[in-house]
């Protein structure tokens, strides 16, 4: 009976530590830092900016495989492909993905110093299964002479924090 | 030695007769977007967005900032932030923190004849840049005009 007890409180422990474990997270990480650099540091700088909640999102819907890793958007599923050649065209980009399914957004965006292609490209397909096998089809190969790499651009959890962040 | 640490956020207002407006973003280590927008210009409402993105992301985000080479620079000669705006970019990249402060800035004009032009015009290359892929990521995720 104790020992389901204890179990019980500690499940709570571990809830509350995840609660704040993110912002925990980024007080770590800003702790082990080497260098510092800024006007930002300094107690005299007035920040106008606010503390915020209430972020809303998305959450998963009952229609989708619940082994499915990537989070829908809202109007689809969205693709980041990284290693864009800066002198790619939209028209090589489309027609190599569209074999796959019907696009129905790209955003192809600019490097704003150079005008050239800033290399990665966010790609929305309207049906899961048509971004799964432009994903798994084109991750890896080659857009004029480049190898570009297809993922996911957003997920339902968090990224795997390292271990050592996590410690005590 | 953990070296991959990232962290981002990146903040540009300023208070004024339409109350606080501004625009912030912040990637965190978990990978958790969050943005936030306030305009109270004509009654608007303030957006609030969060979203996890992937490693994909992350890692494309690190290379936009490390070839910015924004972590070399430092603000000490950029305009200081004054009643017209602020801007706030903190970066994290591995054993380096930046914490960087400085007025909203126009166009080209500004960065040009300030005292550091080139570290300035890096900074307002790579919030443009910033700025880009964050409106992409939230708009085409929810569907939302962000600005």
């Amino acid at each position: 009976m104790a020992d389901i007890l204890e179990l019980g409180i500690h499940h709570g422990d571990e809830m509350t530590i995840d609660d704040d474990g993110e912002e925990v997270g980024i007080e770590k990480l800003k702790e082990r830092v080497r260098k510092r650099k800024g006007r930002g540091f300094t107690a005299s700088d007035n920040s106008t900016r606010e503390v915020l909640d209430n972020f809303e999102s998305i959450s998963a819907t009952d229609n989708e495989p619940s082994d499915v890793q990537a989070q829908r958007s809202v109007e689809g599923w969205i693709l980041m492909v990284t290693g864009i050649h800066e002198e790619a065209h939209e028209e090589d980009v489309q027609a190599r993905f569209s074999e796959y399914g019907e696009i129905k957004n790209m955003h192809l965006n600019l490097d704003r110093r150079t005008g050239f292609l800033k290399g990665y490209a966010l790609i929305q397909f309207e049906h899961f299964k048509d971004a799964v096998s432009a994903k798994n089809s084109l991750d890896g190969g080659e857009l004029l002479g480049n190898v570009i790499n297809v993922e996911w651009a957003f997920m339902k959890k968090s990224i795997p924090t390292k271990g050592r962040s996590r410690r005590h | 030695m953990s070296t991959r640490d990232f962290y981002l956020r990146y903040y540009v207002g300023h208070k004024g007769k339409f109350g606080h407006e501004f625009l912030e973003f912040e990637f965190r280590p978990d990978g958790k977007l969050r943005y936030a927008n306030n305009s109270n210009y004509k009654n608007d409402t303030m957006i609030r967005k969060e979203v996890y993105v992937s490693q994909a992301v992350i890692n494309e985000l690190r290379r936009i900032v490390e070839d910015s080479e924004i972590m070399k620079e430092d603000d000490s000669a950029w305009p200081v932030p004054d009643r017209v705006g602020r801007q706030e970019l903190e970066i994290v990249n591995g054993e380096e923190h930046i914490s960087f402060t400085t007025s909203k800035i126009g166009s080209l004009v500004d960065v040009n004849n300030s005292k550091d032009p080139e570290g300035l015009r890096c900074f307002y290359y790579l919030v443009q840049d910033l700025k880009c892929l964050v409106f992409s990521l939230i708009g085409l995720h929810f569907k939302i005009k962000p600005i």
